[in-house]
């Protein structure tokens, strides 16, 4: 076992937010390791490099780690009334890797869940506290979006303008002016014109099948060139097996297995876990020790506990007009949060979004709705370029019977164990998932779609995995504070989606990782404490 | 990937439950490539593009699914993963016997209707889940293509190579949000002490 040479900071994990904090940090002039269990894509290999994308997306590429079984991976079960469809990437990047580039601030509100609905729990920290490091971030990824919208606090114009709506995004303006709804363009986490260096989009479609030309502002191409240039010492392959303790009490490292499967450890004076909301109670629990019995930094019991996935679904209207469906950013160019703040007279607390995108793919279009034989053309052909598809994205609010555990039967490639999720929709989400279905085809109905069909409840989509180690003031009831600082192990930080105390109804990668760099400047401002304690 | 998957009757990937949609991930073959048989015998092969050519058949400009190469990009499939290698002659050995018992003749033999039926039946009271993984990789095999892909455009108007290239589009009106920008602010203002720091 080699015995490295101490870091200021030993971040654990790639991905939205371990890029960020790995980039602030060395900013401002931290020595920075980062240990990524992955390795970097190889973007000529991209699904989007090739004319059979679709396929390659189901195959080597699948958002499943039980389906594409890189070596970075690890098995994760689900279980449950509605189990979910676990979709995550272990890489450089982490699972921005099958990124759609939708890109939402919280509002106010979603930070007050608790005191404004009586419904799960507040957050310790508020909308404007968290605001400057949203400015931060978009400018780093440099978000497309138009700033004045009324859905939320005034803020500086965005860094890129809007996506082109395309014939989709129109079709659906004239139905939100038709019916006198609240939209604005999406924000979405991409160059739309040439910034930093990275190329203007151009409407290739189908983001989150890879980005070739980079674009789509994942963390490998917004934050990691930066963080490298400023000497971050980033190892992948680096599988982590357990986090490590000091005779005092406080995180000391982390031993991992290098490419070539042999131990090492790293040590610093901080760490960061920033392994995404499966991967963080992962580690965390197996890095269980006597004096953390339950996993490390768990007295709470909250470790993997909490688990949210957004209440999703499409809704696809058929359209008599051809649409252009095959070009456009796919994320959804026009949105709406009409419904987004709770309203009692429709039953259920929280609200969801509503982002217009093209329709389908050929290859996903047929697996849908074109049944083999004599019949099978003529169903495709009816629908293909004459579809659009509306996502809906809604609160999943926190409960602890969600929740994720070590699974001893199924192990990784280095005999780590993997995990399993149970998950079960409350009936709160249950309500709001029919009314945002039902206002999903109320919409194209309006854009005058002779038929809808929609996608229901199941399966669940794993898209956003966020909650398993949640922030909050309160020892008993969190894992960490309001800066990410776990309650138990003063330095230790969790930094990603898991930290989350609540998931709004938005896409979450934007709060993701202004978390993230409100949570390095924490780090950076308290830079003595660390190095006296070390 | 995102919306990937999302079928009718499509099951979460599980780790501890065997299944071609989770055994397939380790068999990345490219759609299109000239391939041979390298798992099937010539018979077994011919029996496979009889069954892909009725699953996708000819029409509209477009070639059926055989003539595309999908049985060998089925065979290529199993080939590079061998669990899948018996639910598919088995199927193949089942259709067999079903056209040579129905129709006294091979499947290859048969006419379009009548594989048609056979394969209904076959799918209904044969192996359903052998039946749906060489539905899912014919179709995969189809409109991975390039050839089927650059023959919607004409039928279709879908640019099945447009996701390759892109190209410009109308730039964002912001004339177009006159109405909501004369909205009243649409988000909860947090007007107490208490709601602002609970």
């Amino acid at each position: 076992m080699n015995d490295d040479p101490s870091a200021d900071v030993l971040v654990i994990g790639s991905g939205a937010s371990g890029a960020a904090i790995c980039k602030r940090l060395s900013d401002h002039g931290a020595r920075v390791v980062c240990l990524e269990q992955g390795d970097w894509v190889d973007r000529a290999r991209l699904p989007k490099a090739h004319v059979d994308w679709e396929v390659r997306g189901r195959r080597h590429w699948a958002a499943n780690p039980n389906v594409r079984r890189w070596p970075s991976d690890y098995p994760v079960g689900s279980e449950g009334d509605d189990p979910i469809d676990i979709y995550m990437y272990n890489a450089v990047g982490g699972s921005q890797i099958g990124f759609a580039g939708n890109y939402w601030r919280f509002a106010p509100s979603d930070f007050r869940v608790k005191t404004l609905d009586g419904v799960g729990v507040d957050w310790p920290l508020t909308y404007e506290e968290l605001a400057p490091y949203y400015t931060i971030n978009e400018a780093e990824v440099g978000v497309a979006g138009l700033a004045g919208d009324p859905c939320g606090p005034e803020r500086d114009p965005l860094p890129n303008p809007p996506a082109p709506l395309g014939r989709p995004g129109e079709l659906l303006v004239e139905a939100y002016e038709k019916l006198g709804w609240y939209w604005w363009p999406t924000e979405q986490s991409i160059t739309t014109q040439a910034y930093r260096g990275r190329p203007a989009c151009d409407n290739r479609g189908w983001c989150t099948f890879g980005c070739p030309q980079g674009s789509l502002s994942t963390a490998d191409l917004a934050y990691w060139p930066s963080a490298l240039k400023n000497g971050v010492d980033l190892r992948t392959n680096a599988r982590v097996r357990e986090i490590t303790l000091g005779p005092d009490g406080r995180a000391a490292g982390a031993r991992y297995y290098d490419r070539n499967g042999v131990i090492q450890e790293a040590r610093a004076a901080v760490v960061v876990v920033a392994c995404g909301g499966l991967g963080t109670p992962r580690l965390l629990k197996m890095s269980a020790s006597p004096a953390h019995p339950d996993g490390m930094a768990n007295s709470s019991g909250l470790v993997g506990k909490n688990l949210m996935v957004h209440v999703q679904s499409f809704a696809v209207g058929l359209f008599e007009e051809p649409v252009d469906g095959w070009r456009g950013t796919w994320g959804g160019t026009v949105s709406t949060r009409q419904f987004y703040e709770t309203d009692p007279e429709r039953g259920y607390a929280r609200g969801f979004i509503m982002s217009g995108c093209p329709g389908w793919s050929p290859l996903n279009l047929a697996l849908q709705i074109a049944p083999w034989g004599s019949g099978h053309h003529a169903a495709f052909d009816e629908r293909i370029n004459h579809e659009i598809s509306m996502y809906m994205c809604g609160e999943d609010l926190p409960e602890e019977s969600n929740r994720v555990d070590l699974d001893w039967e199924h192990l990784d490639g280095f005999g780590l164990p993997g995990l399993r999720t149970h998950h079960a929709l409350n009936e709160n989400s249950r309500r709001l998932g029919k009314d945002m279905i039902a206002h999903g085809r109320q919409v194209l109905e309006a854009a005058g779609a002779k038929s809808v069909r929609d996608f229901g409840l199941a399966p669940i989509w794993g898209w956003h995995l966020l909650g398993t180690a949640r922030m909050g003031d309160d020892p008993q009831t969190s894992v960490t504070d309001a800066f990410n600082r776990a309650h138990d192990v003063p330095n230790l930080f969790i930094a990603d989606s898991s930290s989350m105390p609540t998931s709004g109804g938005v896409n979450p990668s934007s709060t993701i990782q202004a978390l993230a760099l409100r949570c390095a400047d924490h780090i950076w401002d308290r830079r003595r404490d660390w190095s006296s304690a070390e | 990937m995102a919306y990937d998957r999302k079928q009718a009757g499509h099951k979460v990937a599980q780790a501890n439950r065997p299944d071609y949609r989770l055994e397939v991930g380790r068999a990345e073959v490219p759609v299109g490539e000239p391939r041979v048989f390298r798992v099937l015998d010539a018979a077994r092969g011919a029996t496979l593009q009889a069954w892909v050519a009725t699953l996708i058949p000819a029409d509209r400009g477009r070639p059926d699914a055989a003539a595309l190469g999908a049985a060998e990009y089925i065979d290529a499939t199993v080939s590079e993963v061998p669990s899948l290698r018996p639910a598919l002659l088995n199927a193949l050995e089942m259709v067999e016997r079903i056209a040579r018992t129905k129709s006294h003749r091979t499947f290859g033999d048969c006419t379009p209707d009548e594989r048609e039926r056979l394969l209904r039946e076959f799918q209904r009271d044969g192996d359903p889940d052998a039946f749906q993984m060489i539905s899912d990789f014919t179709y995969e095999a189809y409109y991975g293509h390039p050839e089927v892909l650059g023959a919607l455009e004409a039928r279709t108007g879908w640019r099945g190579l447009g996701p390759m290239k892109g190209g410009p589009m109308k730039p964002f009106d912001p004339s177009l949000l006159a109405r909501v920008k004369s909205m009243s602010p649409r988000w909860r203002k947090l007007s107490t002490e208490r709601e602002i720091r609970a």
